[in-house]
């Protein structure tokens, strides 16, 4: 690894994270009104997509899809200084916003929605821009067309692979986990192909936060009672932790206590310290209280954590810990920001609010 | 028009001393259904109370149940933001369907039982996304499941009740009738066989004095 490929692109992401919303600030803005967040919101790099937005419509919503055009900004300014196999890797996580506007495509081509009132879920990505959606929402009759239309987006095969299914039985859910799969596998992929330290701390925080959502579907799953086979579907087995056996002992568990203890033990068989950690966090926040979305969120804050702890423990300088580090606080950043101006809006306790936030102190 | 009526239904009257009694042993016994119908009437009224007590709580549940639910689904949306519009788009609804059934109640009034069945297979695949909403959308449903338990309960104690008033209706209609004709008509008969009967005992005794009478003129007579 040459660490020399970082010295313009450190030095960058670290006045990048020096502008992020420090804890106490967000926690701040969750007791005032959003006609006081506005202004402070102007005073970070959120600006330029705030000011884009009209007076009249500056709401919970506009602000939502201003802060998430940010987030992609900000991926697509670190990929522009990144060396090419960073580049690649961040490129392929940026896809995760692209399949969200295909996912809004086809789900508003599904309820025959107007192109109009479709636009409203598009957050504009490089290649799947307000002008590319609006043709594919307005040429595309059906789901069909969609997918044929996106002939030049590598995750077509996978789509037309699943579409089969989906005219057969009609189950949407088909082409939104196909799509999941596809976007996720990429992520890891692009991830292995990483070398020397990059590669093990890419490998260790992405691998999380795939596995962070396998096990969220393992416990939602558990605790709606949804069968097996239904929940295999749903899993993205791709991480070096735990393998397909491991996943299978999780689902076969009888509850969720269980599926969580046989996690924690393949993770102490394949010595991964850090998912550990995670998983005691969980077994303890199950132990206080088996409400999901407390879990949910000790799986967020594991991310995160983990994330930092790549930076503490190897030089923040000559690696991508502090990319990956700085790319998870973003999108947490971008989540709160969210959760507050929504929570304001709707007139939730500020109280209320700050519990929902995902900080990592 | 009741004079009337009473001395129309008292023509088929036989002015027996037989006919009393039995009209008598008919008073008693109507007397007595009258007693039972007021016991049944005041079980009837408990329940029905005891139903309308159970009803403010139901209702301050399912609103307690209601704003839970929306306030769950709000953090959802807090936490998910407009996906969860989005995926209401193409979300699978679940088929609630009602099960209409029977029980035997108070005093062995069949009172209906009404049960909230999940009709659809949601149970077997999740109805959305699992990756792109949080749990607390399943939370919110859930809640939002009780509360059409509890809603659906208190259906079923509202139709309960509405049987019940029916019931005591019905047995209000018959204490009045026992009360209000029977009685009064039985009461009427035995009067009339009385005051035939009383009747017919002084002609009996004036009958009985005018040969006494007259025997003793004969023996005077004859003397």
């Amino acid at each position: 690894m040459s660490a020399w490929k970082y010295k313009s692109l450190t030095s960058k992401v670290i006045v990048r994270k020096l502008r992020l919303i420090k804890q106490e600030d967000m926690a701040d803005l969750a007791g005032r009104s959003l006609q006081d967040i506005l202004p402070v919101l102007k005073r970070t790099p959120y600006q330029t997509e705030i000011s884009e937005i009209p007076v009249e419509q500056r709401n919970s919503v506009s602000l939502e899809k201003a802060f998430l055009k940010n987030l992609i900004r900000t991926y697509r300014g670190i990929m522009r200084d990144s060396p090419k196999d960073i580049a690649l890797l961040l490129s392929a996580v940026l896809m995760k916003f692209e399949a969200n506007n295909v996912k809004a495509i086809l789900r508003a081509k599904n309820a025959e929605l107007d192109v109009g009132e479709a636009l409203k879920f598009i957050t504009p990505t490089e290649r799947l821009d307000e002008i590319r959606c609006q043709q594919i929402l307005h040429d595309c009759k059906n789901i069909r067309d969609v997918v044929e239309s996106l002939s030049d987006f590598e995750y077509r095969p996978a789509l037309e692979e699943a579409l089969r299914e989906y005219e057969k039985t009609g189950v949407f859910l088909i082409l939104e986990i196909a799509l999941d799969k596809y976007v996720y596998g990429k992520i890891w992929r692009a991830a292995r192909k990483l070398r020397g330290l990059d590669g093990k701390i890419a490998r260790m925080v992405l691998g999380i936060e795939i596995d962070s959502i396998n096990v969220k579907v393992i416990l939602r799953c558990k605790a709606m009672g949804i069968g097996e086979d239904q929940t295999r579907r749903c899993l993205m087995v791709v991480s070096e932790v735990f393998g397909e056996k491991e996943w299978e002992d999780a689902l076969r568990a009888a509850d969720i206590k269980s599926s969580i203890e046989y996690l924690m033990a393949a993770a102490r068989l394949a010595s991964a310290r850090d998912y550990g950690y995670i998983l005691t966090d969980l077994q303890k926040g199950y132990a206080a209280s088996p409400v999901l979305s407390r879990l949910e969120t000790i799986l967020d804050r594991g991310l995160l954590k983990t994330s930092l702890k790549m930076v503490k423990r190897y030089t923040p300088y000559y690696n991508i810990g502090l990319i990956l580090a700085f790319l998870n606080l973003k999108w947490f950043e971008v989540k709160n920001l969210t959760a507050v101006t929504r929570g304001v809006e709707a007139g939730i306790a500020p109280e209320k609010i700050r519990k929902l936030l995902i900080l990592p102190g | 028009m009741l004079i009337i009526a009473l001395s129309v239904e008292l023509t088929g009257i036989h002015p027996t001393r037989l006919e009393l009694l039995r009209l008598r042993r008919r008073k008693k016994m109507a007397e007595g259904i009258v007693d039972i119908l007021k016991k049944d009437l005041d079980a009837l009224t408990v329940t029905l109370f005891e139903f309308l007590k159970e009803i403010p709580s139901l209702r301050g549940q399912i609103h307690e149940v209601c704003n839970e639910a929306y306030g769950l689904f709000v953090e959802a949306e807090m936490i998910a933001g407009s996906k969860i519009e989005e995926i209401s788009l193409v979300s699978q609804s679940i088929d609630f369907d009602v099960d209409i059934d029977e029980r035997s109640g108070i005093l062995g009034i069949s009172l209906p039982t009404f049960q909230l069945t999940d009709g659809s297979a949601s149970n077997l695949r999740p109805r959305f996304s699992l990756i792109d909403t949080p749990a607390k959308l399943d939370e919110s449903a859930l809640k939002t499941e009780v509360a059409l338990t509890h809603a659906v309960k208190l259906a079923e104690i509202e139709a309960s009740m509405r049987e019940i008033l029916d019931v005591i209706s019905v047995k209000k209609r018959q204490i009045n009738r026992i009360q209000y004709k029977i009685l009064p008509q039985l009461d009427a008969s035995i009067r009339y066989i009385e005051l035939i009967l009383e009747e017919t005992e002084r002609q009996d005794a004036i009958r009985v004095r005018v040969l006494q009478r007259k025997r003793k003129e004969r023996a005077l007579r004859s003397n």
